[in-house]
C-alpha cells in the first residue's frame, strides 16, 4: 500500500455519540431527519453531522438526502453486549486506511510500539491538511476502545494491544 | 424489610435569625431491586438528601436506617456516583478506580480481580492506563461508576450523573446504567439517583420521589408504570411527565 492511499482523516468526535444516535433511530423507526435530531435533543448540527459520519464509516448507518438510516450491522451493534460492540468496532475500524496503516507499521517494529512524536510524523506525511495531535488523540481514544491499540503517556508508547489481529490486505 | 428507610429527616444551618431549613421531614423507603429517582427543583435539596444518605453530611433529626439500623458515619454498603465525576486526575483510569477500595481495606488480590471485572463491565477495557484529561465526559462517568461499582456497594447512589453530558453521550450512558442494573452478576440492583431532568427520572426508575423547594420536601412519591424498554415519545411517558411538571410547579 502507497502511504496516502485510501487514507482518510478521522473525523472528531466521541464513540458514545455514536450509540446515542443508534438508540435515538431505533427509537424513531430507523430512520430520520438529521436536521430534526439535532433540534430535538439540542444537539450542534455540525457536532450532528460528525457523529453520522462517524456512524457511517463504521458501516451502522448510511446518510441518503440529510436523513440517518439504521443499517443492519448498526441493529446487530445495538443487541449487543459492550465486549461485542468492541469487536464490532475493532472489525470495521482495522478496514479503515489509517487504521490499517498503523496496526502494519506497529506490526513492523521490534517492539510493536512507536513513540507519540513518530506516529505524529507519519500523520503530518498521511494526512497534510489535518492537525496531527487531534488526529492522533482521536485515534488513541476510538483504538483504546476497540482494543487494537493502546497509548502510555508515562512511557510515550503507541503500542499494538496484543490481541490484535492481522489487518485485512488492501 | 425495607432495605433503606428515611425516617422524618430534616436539615438545617444556623442563619443569622435562627436557622435556615433545608430538608423538612422527609420519610420514605427502598426496597432491594428498586430504582428511585429523586427529582425536584434547585433548592429543594436533594443532594443533601443524597449525601445524607450515605452519611456525608449529618441529618439535624430523623433517622436513616439501613436494613433497619441505624446508621451511624458513612455507610459502606453505599457508593456515590457524582455530576463532576470527582477523579483524580494523577491517577489513571485503573488507579482511579482501585483507589476507594484501598481505603476500604480490600487485598490487593481481590482489587485486582475487581478493578478489571467492573472496567470490563462499563466498557472501559483498553483505557487502564488513560488519565481523565485524555477523555471525554462520558468516558469520565464510565470511571465514575467503574469506581462506585468496585466497591460493591448494596445501593448505589447518583447525583445528576449524566447532566454534565451532551445529548447523545447521556442516552449512551443511560442505556449502559440499565443494562447494569439488570445485570445477574451486578453487584447493584438497588439505586437512587438524583436529576433534575424529568424524562430522565420517567425513562429510569420504577419510583420517583417529587421534591418542592424552600424547605425541601416531599411532594409526591410516583410509582411509574410504564413497561420497559420505555419510549419518550410513547403517549403514557408524556402524562407521566405533565404530572411530575404540575406537582413540581403547584408547589413552588
Amino acid at each position: 500500500m502507497m502511504p496516502g492511499e485510501g487514507i482518510y482523516p478521522l473525523p472528531e468526535g466521541h464513540l458514545n455519540w455514536v450509540f446515542g444516535l443508534l438508540e435515538v433511530l431505533e427509537d424513531h423507526g430507523g430512520r430520520e431527519d438529521g436536521y430534526k435530531i439535532s433540534r430535538d435533543l439540542n444537539f450542534k448540527f455540525d457536532d450532528l453531522l460528525r457523529v453520522m459520519k462517524i456512524a457511517e464509516i463504521l458501516g451502522f448507518v448510511t446518510t441518503p438526502t440529510g436523513d440517518v438510516v439504521l443499517e443492519p450491522l448498526g441493529k446487530r451493534f445495538l443487541e449487543s453486549d459492550v465486549n461485542q460492540r468492541k469487536l464490532i468496532i475493532g472489525e470495521q475500524l482495522r478496514r479503515h486506511g489509517l487504521f490499517n496503516y498503523f496496526i502494519r507499521l506497529l506490526r513492523a517494529q521490534p517492539d510493536r510500539s512507536l513513540s507519540k512524536e513518530v506516529v505524529l510524523e507519519h500523520l503530518a506525511i498521511l494526512l497534510p491538511n489535518e492537525k496531527p495531535e487531534k488526529m492522533f488523540n482521536t485515534m488513541v481514544t476510538w483504538g483504546r476502545f476497540a482494543e487494537l491499540f493502546g497509548y502510555s503517556k508515562d512511557e510515550d508508547r503507541f503500542y499494538l494491544d496484543q490481541d490484535t489481529p492481522q489487518p485485512p490486505q488492501p | 424489610m425495607a432495605l433503606l428507610e428515611l425516617s422524618h429527616i430534616s436539615k438545617s444551618y444556623p442563619h443569622a435569625k435562627g436557622s435556615l431549613s433545608v430538608i423538612d421531614d422527609v420519610s420514605f423507603a427502598i426496597s432491594e431491586g428498586e430504582f428511585i429517582a429523586i427529582v425536584g427543583p434547585s433548592g429543594c435539596g436533594k443532594s443533601t438528601l443524597l449525601r445524607i444518605i450515605n452519611g456525608i453530611v449529618p441529618q439535624s433529626s430523623g433517622q436513616v436506617l439501613y436494613n433497619g439500623r441505624q446508621i451511624d458515619g458513612i455507610n459502606l454498603e453505599c457508593a456515590l456516583v457524582f455530576q463532576s465525576f470527582a477523579l483524580m486526575p494523577w491517577l489513571t483510569v485503573e488507579d482511579n478506580v482501585e483507589m476507594p477500595l484501598e481505603a476500604r481495606g480490600v487485598p490487593p488480590e481481590v482489587r485486582r480481580k475487581r478493578i478489571s471485572f467492573y472496567i470490563d463491565k462499563v466498557g472501559l477495557d483498553g483505557f487502564e492506563e488513560a488519565y481523565p484529561r485524555e477523555l471525554s465526559g462520558g468516558m469520565k462517568q464510565r470511571v465514575g461508576l467503574a469506581r462506585a461499582l468496585a466497591a460493591e456497594p448494596r445501593v448505589l447512589l447518583m447525583d445528576e450523573p449524566f447532566s454534565a453530558l451532551d445529548a447523545l453521550t447521556a442516552i449512551t450512558l443511560r442505556e449502559e446504567l440499565l443494562d447494569i442494573w439488570r445485570l445477574p452478576d451486578s453487584p447493584v440492583h438497588t439505586i437512587l439517583m438524583v436529576t433534575h431532568i424529568i424524562e430522565e427520572a420517567i425513562e429510569l426508575a420504577d419510583r420517583i420521589m417529587v421534591m418542592g423547594a424552600h424547605p425541601g420536601r416531599l411532594i409526591a412519591d410516583l410509582k411509574v408504570d410504564l413497561p420497559r424498554p420505555r419510549d419518550r415519545r410513547a403517549e403514557g411517558f408524556n402524562v407521566y411527565a405533565d404530572k411530575v411538571f404540575s406537582l413540581i410547579e403547584e408547589r413552588s
